[in-house]
């Protein structure tokens, strides 16, 4: 794709003052663990935070065993390791594509993941196979976007919309394959589909966990290739890296985080075009202070937007997938309109 | 897009043929296939002269026709609302899906059932104000009131706030009624339950906005020239511009109210208009509100045909026809930079 474009200037306002790292990404991980515990008290029954403590510490007086341990906990957990998850992978994608508009929902991972796990549902697969097939639908899908995009330089609005438009086939498929099985399969798919963290437990965090810690903390470590990257591919390969290999090595690490992440929690739109903006306001384009700034915030947009859900109108429960979506169109339009051209 | 096309009257005849064959062959196949398999072409014939059964008769007229009736409907307000749209916007990715307006007028929709009450209008009238709405966002997302459309503005705008609006019809049916199968069916399009009054309701829009867009056809073709010699030639392109965009609301609108979004008939058909009939809008109007019923009822037959005995909404398989095409599009079009 844009091979040797110049590396363009700082974003104007964005602060890059190495002081505010620090401060900004404190203040985050608090914003994150007071996420975490609203996220465990709001709900059907609403919990104090007294008996929270009391349950997770065992401390005697009032304790919610059963609501908290294996109804909430494993909930959050999810919600922040698949948050941080796809936060990251947006983060890696809009380096790599420089494309201010990328995100795994805009190159059409999201939608391939769920089709794929949907055909995989239907041929009856067992559940240990699902981040497995998940990552192979999105790689599928973010496959066909890149073909799409070569027939020229894909200017970063173009690939875009290539990517919506095989989210829309995909989307199709789903629909389709959701319409015309029966009933029994989908009933629970189909609000997961939407991007829900409803009746998620603990089983499927040792689904989604083993593979997407480890994979998040490689993703950290590659930060500063990330660096290495945005100054253009003729500096980077200047100073020793192997460009033509390492940028489809991390294209397929932000492929496979986003698909795991997708097959548990379902195509959660927008955390990762979010994440990383909101990010980048806050401590600037520096990549090894700007992930740790994008998983953290997709933390917390993904703990608050599960809890929210909860919380509007107990005990129904709103999809998190609807609220990020609620809120990710409007914020996709403030940067198409933003951006100039669409290049971060 | 091309105004330059041939004027060849023996292709001329051959398309309009090739037109007449599809609707010929829709609306059989769509009066034939159904439930029950004892209801069929024969049935008609029976109750021409009288000799049909009670069953199958009330059947082929309760059931299969209006429902026939409303799919080649649909596909006229879908075709002309697409075709309008790609006129004024001059941009061939332009519709009243991908423009948003389809999820705005479901959003409309959603409100007015959620809050009779507050909103005190029909729910055709809610529809199309929410279609009107959505565009009228689109719209000045891609700059349109600062007198120059960004085409990937339009549709990367357009499609965030179908996506937008979109996620607001779930958020207020989740909080609604926990409906999530019969809302899914919904929101992909479906026809199964039509009857009579659903038909008469969306003659009466079909007729206005055809004759509308019939009216507006010579308009169209000045707009397709560019703003500039439009107006040069005494058409004012604003005026044109509004007109379209409420008849094309309007269309899309009732639609919407009638089936739910059905996406990419009206992406489709005015490009294979255009490619049978050239640019001449006051060709383009009638030939694509017949090609439109033409695909609408080759989809609703497809609909009870592909998963029998279940259903797929004929929403989905337009869907299914149209995101290759928009994909094709998305790539190889040369009118988006």
């Amino acid at each position: 794709m844009s091979a040797d474009v110049a590396p363009t200037a700082h974003r104007a306002g964005a602060p890059t003052d190495r002081r505010w790292t620090v401060p900004a990404l404190a203040g985050l991980t608090t914003a994150v663990g007071l996420a975490s515990i609203w996220s465990l008290s709001a709900g059907a029954v609403t919990i104090p935070w007294s008996v929270i403590a009391n349950t997770l510490f065992g401390l005697d007086g009032p304790r919610q065993d059963y609501i908290v341990l294996n109804s909430r906990l494993p909930r959050t957990v999810l919600a922040l390791v698949c948050g941080g998850a796809l936060a990251l992978s947006g983060a890696i994608i809009q380096a790599l594509l420089r494309n201010a508009l990328a995100s795994p929902k805009v190159i059409g991972i999201n939608a391939g993941a769920a089709l794929a796990v949907c055909l995989a549902v239907i041929a009856g697969l067992s559940p240990g196979w699902l981040p497995a097939i998940a990552v192979a639908g999105g790689m599928t899908a973010a496959g066909l976007v890149w073909f799409g995009s070569l027939r020229r330089r894909a200017s970063p609005a173009r690939l875009a919309l290539i990517g919506i438009s095989v989210g829309f086939l995909c989307d199709a498929g789903v629909d389709f394959l959701l319409v015309s099985s029966p009933p029994y399969l989908f009933s629970a798919p189909l609000v997961w589909m939407t991007g829900s963290l409803w009746a998620r437990g603990w089983e499927d965090v040792a689904t989604a966990a083993p593979i997407l810690v480890p994979l998040t903390a490689l993703a950290l470590a590659l930060s500063y290739r990330l660096d290495l990257i945005r100054l253009g591919d003729a500096h980077a390969r200047g100073l020793g890296m192997d460009v033509r290999l390492e940028r489809p090595l991390l294209l397929l690490l932000a492929t496979v985080i986003a698909s795991v992440s997708v097959a548990v929690v379902g195509a959660l739109g927008f955390v990762g075009l979010m994440a990383p903006h909101l990010a980048r306001q806050m401590v600037g384009g520096d990549h090894r202070a700007l992930m740790p700034a994008a998983m953290l915030t997709g933390m917390a947009l993904v703990v608050l937007a599960d809890a929210a859900g909860r919380a509007l109108a107990p005990p129904i429960e709103v999809s998190a997938g609807i609220l990020t979506a609620l809120f990710g169109a409007p914020f996709f339009v403030f940067i198409l309109l933003t951006e100039r051209r669409g290049r971060p | 897009m091309r105004a330059a096309a041939n004027r060849n009257p023996r292709r001329a005849a051959l398309s309009t043929a090739l037109i007449g064959a599809a609707l010929g062959s829709g609306t059989m196949i769509s009066l034939a296939t159904g439930g029950r398999s004892d209801v069929g072409l024969v049935t008609l014939w029976e109750l021409a002269t009288g000799a049909a059964d009670a069953l199958p008769g009330a059947t082929m007229l309760d059931i299969r026709m209006p429902r026939t009736a409303v799919a080649a409907l649909l596909g006229v307000n879908l075709a002309l609302s697409g075709l309008i749209l790609q006129a004024i916007t001059r941009n061939p990715l332009a519709s009243p899906a991908i423009l948003g307006i389809n999820q705005g007028a479901a959003l409309g929709l959603v409100a007015a059932l959620a809050f009779p009450a507050a909103s005190g209008l029909t729910l055709d009238a809610m529809a199309v104000a929410g279609a009107l709405g959505a565009g009228t966002i689109t719209f000045a997302i891609a700059g349109g009131f600062g007198g120059r459309i960004d085409p990937m503005r339009l549709v990367l705008g357009g499609v965030a706030v179908g996506a937008f609006a979109y996620a607001a019809v779930r958020f207020a049916y989740t909080l609604e009624d926990d409906l999530a199968r019969s809302v899914v069916r919904w929101t992909v399009g479906d026809i199964g339950d039509m009857r009579w009054s659903n038909a008469r309701a969306l003659a009466v829009w079909s007729g206005i906005g055809g004759l509308l867009a019939a009216f507006l056809s010579h308009r169209l073709n000045m707009m397709a020239l560019g703003e500039a010699s439009s107006r040069g030639l005494g058409a004012d392109p604003r005026w044109t511009l509004l007109a379209g965009a409420v008849v094309a609301a309007a269309l899309a609108g009732v639609s919407v109210a009638v089936a739910g979004p059905i996406a990419f008939v009206g992406l489709v058909v005015p490009h294979v208009a255009r490619a049978l009939f050239g640019g001449d809008h006051r060709i383009l109007v009638p030939a694509a509100a017949a090609l439109g019923a033409a695909l609408m009822l080759l989809a609703d037959g497809a609909s009870k045909m592909l998963a029998a005995p279940a259903e797929v909404p004929v929403g989905l398989v337009a869907a299914m026809i149209g995101a290759p095409y928009f994909l094709y599009l998305a790539i190889f079009s040369d009118a988006l930079e």
